[in-house]
């Protein structure tokens, strides 16, 4: 059967609407915050056959990009195995080492069936506030095995043709720290279902089964063909990078992510061989979330490619056994968004090798939370506050780098300290752009933020976070941003943790409180061509220091005079053309 | 009710639409806008329409001035003065980036880093003083502000919605130093919490006040040069109007008025031609707006971003955009599929056809080379501005699109069609289910230069049964200002457990407001008929981040409020959430001026007749089909035609497709709706 572009692009278009309508349908109904407002969700509809994703909602997460269409290939497999799907089954599972991410994580998967024709697959994916385990909310920093950090659901059918598995659902609500809220979740999930039938139904009466198929498969021949030529630009050759996570926060060891990226063609190759093994802690990653991240990065790359089955074909993965980016049973996995974001950099810093004009720097590299818990004096009921680190974003050819942005495989947003002030019983003394903090380049990488809180009534907090020891990088002749740092101030005191960006449980009294700096992005290009005239703004501006002026970029000051409690400068062009030459000779010899 | 003008001042056009409802006139018109001095096209509107200013009773005006001053760069050198520790509020935001993949691009705040200065200040979430004010610290700061050379300064404190002495008391300090500053305080712009959203609202008030004050003047005295010696009324983005006098001190309410004027002006013709549950589609050359009303009450957004990191927290009708209208480029992907928009040809260079250089084949050019559009009698201009249309171009770059994929020039049309479509429709769909609505049950306005050239196809994709197109679709926007009620919204934050709160109090706070929007409305002098207020509460279950905005009365106690959250919640999402306590989050009041009921278009004897077209010509509809072409001074109440058909007027083309019927209602709406089968 040929297949007219029109009715192909219109297929396309309303493939994707249908995800779209699932995201939101959940986004809509879910009881838990995560969901309704942080969009903590993905939905997609499967090819029957391979699991490939035919379209994907794009209100959802970027971390769950490729983990779908991994978890929906393994859900194939097994269903397979068991005779199969039927019309009226729907499959669960939340096992990171099958499905992807972390136990809060549950994926649901159903079949889409015209008559008995097994047409497409359909699955949601949806963040549940608690699944059990040491600690509310699912994540245990010190967890060093699986069952620590909550429930685990093998791939298993919650509707057996139909019929619910009632006591599945008791062992959950059971096992569980809200139930209500967990149930409500579940049959939210379920609904989204019904919204993709409806959706599917109506193209089916359009167009019927087989030219839809045919379209499914063009579309998917089609992205794929978008994907290569993009690949196809990256000049082939094989580019190594690899950076460190500076501990598990249970053993103070660094841990190392390596990655060789072979171009070849319109093939790429990931290879993690030389990646450290499996950390005691939770900073491990499933092998399907390593996938992820690489096509995220990628997409961050070339936004344009659409998110199909088709535009993952043209790459393969050389994954180690039992390393932190493959994490293997009974292996934590709950601090799994550093490993993530630090498989991120690195394809970025592979590709910066190759493709520098597209590819940006470094970002603040660290994903980490701070959470502040216990019971607030006023009402006695029980609060868990969370503040995710916001940082720079790195330059590139097309910008300085932005500031306060969240991490790249995330979308959520940092509490108002109005409401938070409200909540808790924190007191904020500063919410900042952090000086100084981006990497030097031709586009400097955006600044760091810091913030600091005062407590005035005992609470627990903890931080996870990352990127002290090894900062950030720059790219194409950009240097480093400024490192993480976290200090606790109690009883008088200030301290850095012994793990540096990783503490877990210190009780604050009131009066103690937490003081956060967090990097910048990377520098991209030579800071000494770095026009003066935007040298000389970025210090007027208190986004550069004097003394970074001066060292980094080769500036020469010729007026400083104070305004207020501040510094006004201008910068002697012709005398910074002159020490900018200086140096550049001096480089070369 | 006496003769009204409403004009809209756009960036391509200024509309007026004028009626006198005692002698049964109706006048719409289009005259080019003039953005060095946008009052003077308003005034040569008025002069072309040659409308007497003595009989009119009331001139209402929409404006993009202060939309265009935000997008350009264009406002006022402000300062910001905040809280010792919290000067980057403004440039930090909330933590997020501009698109959800792609990490570059930087974003500009309105007031750069040197221009942000911090005081010694501090009060807690409950109001109480934690660190007094030093004036001699805040004088200082007047004399470097003095040095810097600023035009308005905003001040913006930690928790001033719970205690605005602090920022009080920091104006009249910098007043005393120059009175010739432009002061704005963040609490007098909006009593509420969520200190980056309340700064950024502040900040775009102040950033906008010099100079739309300076419109104001500007057009008073130009008004009353040309004899109008009465009230000019303003329209807001909220769907109200308010007083031109007022203008400069509301600046920030009438960014973004012009599709809120066209989604009122929908709602009201859709109530009169008896439809409570409406989707707008305003289709333009370079966007398409969306918004959902029921029962004439269009969905108010509390937040509303201008741009990345600009938002705006006051109530604004909510319309969604997406880019797509008749400049929408038609490409083809890596992928080799074809896409249509956002990319736009924009009004420079515009569609092939506009002979003004453009070379990509866009939507316009789509509708014209099948047919739709009549080479002739091109929409958006009459008299001078009539364009003379270049068909052969526009072949000629639909042809060179579709020779890619092997399509003919009208298959490569029609598919241009069904794409852009498809995405409008696809938008449709979304605004509904985002409410948990099902858009089967709306009918369409649709209006804008091109939304009736696209209705009928969109009501086919979406399954909405009726399509009503407006007698003056083209010029909607300016009609919506002639009949919108004049409007002042009050809001406080409380955040408090209901069962926690002082009823007493927060009856006397709702008072407080109404009494407030009361006076601001008698001191505005501009002529009303009734005075309507009405109350809201912003719930939540505690621990919840985004509210549910709840219909309440001023003398509601903690019980009857409680219910009426959890109705509101069961409705909106089907189930609650059992014992956990309800927190009240804001209080807010909305005191309307209700101008004269606007009199419905007067409801015609219906006719039998069958109309006649004024001639037909070839319009492609999957094949060329000899299509009617109807005049719409031709189209009386009561006539009923089938499609195809095209129905052709000054300011817009309707287009019927084949299998689809239209009836003409009592006021002179087209009705367009799927023929019924024969049984």
């Amino acid at each position: 059967m040929s297949i007219d572009p029109v009715t192909l692009a219109v297929v396309r278009g309303s493939l994707e609407q249908i995800a779209d309508e699932m995201d939101l349908h959940l986004i809509h109904a879910a009881i838990s915050p995560i969901i309704s407002e942080t969009n903590d969700c993905a939905h997609g509809i499967f090819h029957p056959e391979t699991g490939e994703t035919i379209a994907q909602g794009r209100y959802g997460l970027p971390v769950f990009l490729a983990n779908m269409q991994f978890t929906t290939q393994n859900i194939v497999r097994l269903a397979n195995e068991q005779g199969g799907f039927k019309p009226g089954d729907l499959w669960i599972l939340n096992d990171p080492y099958v499905g992807g991410t972390h136990l809060q994580d549950v994926q649901l998967v159903a079949p889409y069936f015209v008559g008995d024709r097994l047409v497409a697959l359909m699955a949601s994916t949806g963040h549940w506030m608690d699944i059990g385990g040491s600690v509310p909310g699912g994540w245990a920093p010190k967890a060093t095995e699986i069952h620590q950090e909550g429930l685990l659901i093998p791939a298993m059918k919650l509707y057996d043709q139909g019929r619910l598995n009632e006591p599945l659902v008791q062992m959950f609500r059971a096992n569980v720290r809200l139930p209500v809220q967990i149930a409500g979740d579940l049959a939210a999930m379920t609904n989204v279902f019904t919204i993709a039938r409806r959706g599917l139904d109506q193209l089916v009466e359009r167009y019927g089964v087989d030219r839809l198929s045919v379209c499914v498969a063009a579309m998917m021949e089609r992205s794929e063909q978008e994907m290569r030529s993009y690949i196809e630009e990256i000049p082939d050759g094989t580019y190594r990078f690899e950076d460190v996570i500076d501990n598990d926060g249970i053993v103070d060891k660094p841990l190392n992510i390596v990655l060789t990226l072979t171009v070849r063609g319109s093939q790429l190759t990931f290879d993690f061989t030389g990646t450290s093994p499996a950390a005691r802690g939770p900073v491990n990653l499933s092998r399907n979330t390593t996938l992820s991240a690489c096509y995220v990065a990628m997409k961050h790359i070339f936004p344009e490619v659409p998110v199909n089955g088709g535009a993952f074909r043209p790459a393969t993965f050389i994954i180690p056994e039992r390393s932190i980016v493959a994490a293997e049973y009974p292996t934590p996995v709950g601090g799994y968004l550093e490993v993530l974001g630090r498989v991120i950099d690195i394809v970025f810093g592979a590709l910066a090798q190759a493709i520098p004009d597209r590819t940006p720097a470094a970002d603040f590299g660290t994903v980490g939370v701070c959470t502040i818990g216990g019971r607030h004096p006023d009402t006695g009921n029980f609060f868990v506050g969370v503040f995710p680190y916001p940082g720079g974003y790195g330059g590139s050819r097309a910008s300085d780098g932005l500031v306060n942005g969240n991490p790249p495989l995330s979308m959520a947003n940092f509490m108002s300290l109005e409401m938070s002030e409200h909540r808790y019983p924190v007191r904020f003394n500063h919410f900042r752009l952090r000086e100084d903090s981006g990497g030097a380049g031709w586009h400097r990488g955006g600044c760091g933020t810091e913030y600091q809180f005062t407590v005035w009534s005992d609470c627990v907090t903890s931080v996870l976070g990352d990127r002290v020891d090894y900062q950030p990088f720059g790219i194409a002749g950009g240097g480093e941003a400024t490192p993480n740092a976290v200090r606790i101030h109690t009883g008088g005191n200030s301290w850095v943790p012994p793990m540096r960006s990783k503490l877990d449980s210190q009780p604050l009294h009131a009066g103690d409180g937490v003081e956060a700096a967090s990097p910048g992005g990377g520098g991209y290009g030579d800071p000494l061509e770095r026009d003066p005239n935007e040298v000389e703004r970025d210090m007027n501006l208190g986004y550069v220091s004097r003394a970074t002026a001066e060292s980094a970029y080769g500036a020469v000051i010729s007026e400083a005079k104070p305004l207020g409690d501040r510094m006004t400068y201008r910068i002697d062009a012709t005398a910074t053309a002159t020490e900018r030459a200086r140096r550049l000779a001096a480089r070369s010899t | 009710m006496g003769a009204v003008v409403g004009i809209d001042v756009g960036g391509t056009f200024t509309d007026l639409y004028y009626t006198d409802p005692e002698h049964g006139i109706e006048t719409i018109l289009k005259v080019p806008s003039t953005p060095d001095d946008p009052s003077r096209g308003l005034l040569d509107s008025l002069r072309v329409a040659k409308i007497d200013p003595s009989t009119l009773e009331a001139l209402l005006h929409g404006t993009t001035i202060a939309t265009n001053a935000i997008i350009e760069r264009k406002g006022a050198r402000c300062a910001l003065v905040t809280t010792r520790g919290f000067r980057d509020i403004l440039e930090l935001g909330r933590r997020d980036r501009p698109n959800m993949y792609g990490l570059t691009g930087v974003q500009q705040p309105l007031i750069p880093r040197d221009r942000r200065w911090e005081v010694r200040e501090r009060v807690d979430h409950r109001g109480n003083v934690l660190v007094p004010i030093d004036d001699a610290e805040v004088r200082a700061l007047g004399a470097v502000l003095m040095e810097q050379n600023v035009d308005a300064v905003v001040i913006a404190f930690i928790h001033a919605y719970a205690h605005t002495a602090h920022e009080d008391r920091v104006r009249d300090l910098l007043a005393a130093i120059n009175p010739a500053w432009e002061i704005v305080t963040s609490a007098s712009v909006i009593r509420e919490y969520y200190e980056f959203e309340r700064t950024s609202t502040a900040v775009v008030q102040g950033y906008l006040q010099p100079l739309v004050s300076r419109y104001a003047r500007n057009l008073h005295s130009k008004l009353r040069e040309w004899g109008f010696q009465r009230d000019v009324l303003i329209m807001q983005s909220n769907g109200g109007v308010a007083p031109l006098t007022e203008l400069g001190k509301r600046s920030a309410y009438i960014v973004r008025s012009g599709p809120a004027a066209g989604v009122i002006a929908a709602g009201e013709v859709a109530r009169h031609a008896g439809f409570n549950k409406i989707i707008t589609a305003d289709m333009g050359g370079t966007s398409f707006d969306v918004a959902v009303v029921i029962n004439s009450e269009p969905r108010i957004a509390e937040n509303t971003l201008l741009e990345f990191r600009v938002p705006l927290r006051l109530p604004m009708i909510d319309v969604h955009t997406i880019g797509a209208g008749g400049g929408s480029i038609a490409s083809l992907d890596r992928g080799g599929i074809l896409q249509v928009g956002p990319r736009s040809a924009g009004a420079m260079p515009g569609p092939v056809c506009y002979r003004r250089g453009g070379t990509e084949p866009t939507v316009t050019d789509a509708n014209l080379v099948l047919g739709r559009i009549d080479i002739d009698s091109p929409i958006g201009g009459s008299g001078a501005t009539k364009v003379n249309l270049d068909v052969d171009s526009a072949r000629k770059a639909v042809t060179a699109l579709g020779a890619k994929f092997g399509l003919s020039m009208e298959e490569t049309a029609e598919a241009i069609l069904a794409v852009v479509n498809q995405r409008m429709a696809g938008r449709m769909r979304l605004i509904s289910i985002e409410q948990g609505l099902d858009p089967r049950e709306f009918a369409m306005v649709a209006f804008g230069g091109a939304g009736p050239m696209h209705g009928a196809a969109l009501i086919r994709e979406v399954g909405i049964k009726t399509e009503l197109v407006p007698a003056y679709p083209g010029v909607l926007c300016a009609m919506g200002c002639a009949i919108a009620d004049i409007r002042y919204d009050l809001s406080q934050t409380i955040e408090q457990r209901l069962d926690r709160t002082d009823i007493g109090a927060l009856q006397a706070m709702l008072k407080q407001q109404r009494a407030d929007g009361e006076e601001q409305l008698k001191k505005s002098e501009a002529p009303h008929d009734a005075v309507r207020a009405s109350h809201f509460a912003d719930m939540v279950y505690q621990g919840q981040i985004h509210a549910l905005r709840v219909p309440i009365e001023a003398d509601w106690n903690a019980d009857r409020l409680t219910r009426a959250f959890i109705d509101t919640y069961r409705r909106d999402f089907g189930n609650t959430l059992g014992d956990i306590p309800v927190v009240v989050v804001n209080v807010r009041t909305t005191v309307l001026g209700v101008r004269g009921a606007h009199a419905a278009k007067a409801q015609s004897a219906l006719t039998h007749d069958q109309p006649k077209p004024f001639k037909r010509r070839p319009v492609h509809f999957g094949g060329w089909t000899d299509a009617a072409i109807y005049r719409r001074t031709d189209l009386l109440p009561g006539m009923q035609f089938e499609g195809p058909a095209i129905v052709e007027q000054d300011d817009a083309t309707t287009v019927v497709e084949p299998g689809m019927t239209t009836c003409v209602d009592a006021a002179g709406n087209l009705l367009v709706t799927l023929t019924e089968k024969a049984a």
